[in-house]
């Protein structure tokens, strides 16, 4: 039998400019053995013509450079959101678009439910919901025996029935901020923050971290990315413990799990000189398919929370500035400690002075120690401005920009959060290719769904949910967005040397698509549809 | 109290260097046999005294910092989940917050969790070091939060300055808030009781509570004041009466019988504007008793006895 393998396509993409455009494909030993015309291929010895995807398109796996792992999870609970969505398992879930879709949906699975089970619903926007809010009367109406907790999709909010509320003991008599109250001062249900969600989500066993813990998180999460075309994805923020390892590794190691993953572990978690050693230490348990070693350190909130840090003006509508989640002055202390010891950072910072603190301390700790190897990466960075990139540029930080917040969250971050000029030049991509700052973009799933594809059209097109472009000159060209979406986000991991393009030694990974995206109408980049993904030369199609 | 009442949850805020570390280590060296579980979300340069947390049965969680969108709340989730399911059972909880962390959402939890009861807030601030940490923009907000969050501030690092300074430190505390209890340290030298009140809530459980009121032991800070009678209470009258008696009341704890159902029973615990009536499932008490204490110099008697009249005349 013979060890290599080609693939015919109709076309491939390879995301090397000095072979930017071929028909085939050789693997060996699950990685590139050739790129080039079948003829190209002859000299390397006997081989086996795969014609599976003749008709179909292959670029390079695309690489998710911010995600959680939870994003598996999730769909243990029952989705109630506004916009279609397909399950892990290849369920469709059509979107609901008024509170009576909302309670059909919650009283057909209350009937699928054994009699002791909650139920848990998830993805619930009610910003589209406009006319009124959801309360506990809406949800006493699928059931009163059974504890009902609706968590809205930014993660903040809940609702829940009457029945969750006796079991944490909620009444008039309570007075907790979170505990929202109705007219006739009861508990409406609605539930606002962790604190006050906190009591129902312990008793209905709702913990969003276990999410991406157990085996069937984990294993959907490599299903919701399969599903995407995605090969390589990261997690952004783990606690990393030395059990959690040893699952992660025996899970992603078999053959049938269909991504790379690489896990950012939690900075904050320890003191520093003590996150550095861990770094080091579980950096040497990385395997082909999980990759450790490098950490993510939040340093604000979110823009559409404000709790993002911003510098002056402020935000838009007066609200108060966010909050930091680690000082500016430990920041630079921590910065320092990881940099010297050859760690790897991904820096969360939304706002422009959460940004602008991250680069002071990423400056001071490379005026201590010169470390070339080593490429350090905002995460977010979505309020950058053009002197900061510069910045980057300077202190050669990499970006990796949240460009589906255009989409979800643009229109909200016009007219509330940072007005219109600042939202305009929201997520630079165009602004980051001029002056030469290499970057990523990303979904952060489980906050907006994952899909390269969906991403590339958001920094492509740039419109918002209401359908308004926001901020013409920060748009990219379709190649300009392949590219962060494969390469671009390989480059964030310190892994482009091994995934990211179609060339002779790299990994064998690669996303199928039915169309091309280099000649679609710009405006259907997100609806291409993924056939599924080649790992390591073996075929992932997405289940049917 | 019965084997189910719930946690006293104590939140120690305050920004980093201010000795928040040194004052765990201090009140794990004097718990007088009470188990502390320490919750630290703080990780400056003092680590906590490994040979304490091992000999006073106690113990240390921690928990992680990562509470903004990427964790959507995770780790305090789990943070307080294992709280909760700590074994052997501790008698009071500490959260050492981070230096940045805004304590009354952290507060938040134990006012929601019906296993958990706040005990309170207590902000430690940096004499030396206030004024400076204050005046970076970045900064400002939180610290302010902090103190105004507080029903107990201690000025630590006291035998660092002169007087001078130490009363305008004072002085701009007292700017951002006027009620809480104020009290100066040096090298987080704190009682106890002080912060966990434990001779408050030992003295509700005793049965001569009357002799409390004379009692001068321990510290000088407070006075009491207390409080037994047969008849009970409603408890939205009590939170009425609660918040009437305002803020020099430092500290409340007590057990009332419900007015409209016989042999129903509440607690009722206020720190600072927290008021806090939960049922509370015994068999072991008849009638209301109540302790509160305040600042010395309050006039406890002539705040709270007017109002607690009107129910033993009745
Ligand atoms: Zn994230
Ligand atoms: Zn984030």
């Amino acid at each position: 039998m013979s060890e290599i393998t080609v693939f015919k396509a109709r076309k491939i993409i390879t995301m090397n400019p000095a072979n930017a455009v071929v028909t085939h494909v050789a693997v060996k030993e699950g990685r590139v053995l050739a790129a080039g015309s079948e003829s190209d291929m002859a000299g390397w010895g006997d081989y086996i013509l795969d014609s599976t995807f003749e008709d179909k398109v292959l670029m390079p796996g695309m690489v998710e450079g911010h995600c959680h792992l939870m994003a598996g999870g999730i769909w243990n609970f029952t989705y109630v959101g506004y916009q279609d969505r397909i399950d892990p398992d290849g369920r469709h879930w059509p979107g609901v678009k008024t509170i009576e879709e909302v309670l059909d949906r919650l009283k057909q699975i209350d009937a699928e439910l054994t009699p002791e089970a909650p139920l848990v619903a998830w993805g619930f926007d009610p910003i589209f919901l406009m006319d009124r809010r959801l309360d506990k009367t809406d949800l006493d109406s699928v059931s009163t025996s059974r504890p009902i907790a609706v968590i809205h999709s930014n993660f903040h909010l809940m609702t829940v029935n009457s029945h969750s509320l006796d079991l944490v003991g909620y009444d008039e008599n309570t007075d907790v901020d979170g505990v929202a109250k109705g007219g006739n001062g009861t508990p409406n249900g609605e539930l606002q923050e962790m604190a006050a969600m906190f009591p129902v989500m312990r008793r209905l066993g709702i913990d969003l971290r276990q999410l991406g813990r157990t085996e069937q998180g984990i294993v959907d999460f490599g299903k919701v990315c399969n599903r995407a075309g995605v090969t390589v994805a990261a997690d952004l923020l783990n606690e990393l413990p030395d059990e959690d390892i040893e699952d992660m590794r025996r899970i992603t190691g078999d053959d049938s799990y269909p991504i790379r993953l690489a896990s950012m572990m939690n900075a904050l978690s320890q003191p520093p000189e003590e996150t550095r050693e861990r770094a080091i230490t579980i950096r040497k348990k990385s395997t082909d398919k999980l990759r450790l070693g490098a950490v993510k350190i939040v340093t604000d909130g979110s823009i559409q929370g404000f709790t993002a840090r911003v510098r002056w003006p402020g935000h838009y509508n007066g609200a108060p500035n966010g909050i930091w989640n680690i000082a500016p002055d430990q920041l630079k202390v921590l910065v320092s400690c990881l940099h010297e010891g050859g760690v790897q950072m991904h820096i969360h910072t939304n706002g422009d002075e959460a940004i602008e603190a991250a680069l002071e301390a990423l400056e001071g700790a490379k005026i201590q120690n010169n470390r070339p190897d080593l490429r350090h990466v905002l995460q977010h960075v979505q309020m950058a401005d053009r002197a900061q990139l510069r910045k980057m540029k300077q202190l050669y930080v990499l970006a990796n920009f949240f460009s589906n917040h255009i989409f979800y969250f643009g229109d909200k971050h016009a007219a509330l959060t940072i007005g219109p000029e600042r939202a305009q030049q929201m997520d630079p991509c165009r602004s980051a290719r001029d002056i030469g700052v290499p970057f990523a973009i990303h979904s952060d799933a489980p906050v907006t769904p994952m899909g390269p594809l969906f991403t590339a059209w958001c920094a492509v097109n740039r419109l918002t949910e209401s359908g308004k472009v926001l901020g013409e000159y920060e748009r990219i060209s379709v190649s300009d967005a392949l590219y962060a979406i494969t390469l671009g986000a390989a480059y964030t991991l310190q892994m482009d040397d091994e995934v990211g393009s179609i060339e002779a030694g790299k990994r064998a990974d690669f996303a199928v698509l039915e169309e091309d995206p280099e000649s679609v109408d710009p405006a259907l980049l997100k609806d291409i549809e993924i056939w599924g993904t080649v790992l390591g030369g073996f075929k992932h199609p997405v289940p049917q | 109290m019965t084997i189910n009442a719930p946690l006293p949850t104590t939140v120690l805020a305050g920004f980093l260097g201010s000795g928040k570390t040194t004052l765990v280590n201090h009140l794990l060296r004097h718990s007088e046999g009470q188990r502390i579980l320490v919750l630290v979300n703080d990780f400056g340069s003092l680590p906590i005294d490994e040979d304490l947390i091992r000999s006073e049965e106690g113990g240390t969680l921690t928990l992680a910092n990562g509470c903004a969108c990427c964790s959507m709340g995770g780790d305090l989730f789990e943070a307080f989940s294992a709280v909760l399911d700590y074994e052997p059972r501790p008698d009071q909880l500490l959260i050492e917050a981070s230096g940045v962390a805004e304590p009354a959402r952290i507060a938040n939890f134990a006012r929601a969790e019906p296993d958990l009861a706040l005990n309170g807030i207590v902000t430690m601030v940096d004499a030396e070091n206030f004024e400076v940490a204050r005046s970076d923009e970045r900064m400002t907000a939180i610290l302010e939060e902090q103190i105004t969050a507080a029903q107990l501030i201690i000025l630590n690092k006291c035998d660092l300055v002169d007087e001078e300074k130490a009363a305008s430190v004072q002085e701009s505390i007292r700017r951002l808030n006027a009620s809480a209890l104020l009290v100066s340290a040096e090298q987080g030298q704190v009682s106890g009781d002080t912060i966990f009140a434990t001779s408050l809530s030992k003295a509700l459980s005793k049965t001569d509570l009357v002799k409390l009121q004379h009692s001068h032991k321990h510290e000088d800070l407070f006075e009491r004041w207390s409080y037994e009678g047969k008849s009970g209470f409603k408890p939205a009258e009590m939170r009425e009466l609660l918040n009437r008696a305002g803020s020099s009341v430092y500290r409340f704890k007590g057990l009332f019988e419900d007015l409209d159902k016989k042999d129903t029973y509440w607690s009722v615990h206020k720190v600072g504007p927290y008021i806090d009536i939960a049922p509370y499932r015994t068999d072991a008490v008849t009638g209301s008793r109540f302790v509160a204490i305040g600042v010395k110099g309050t006039d406890l008697e002539d705040i709270l006895a007017p109002l607690f009249k009107v129910r033993v005349d009745a």
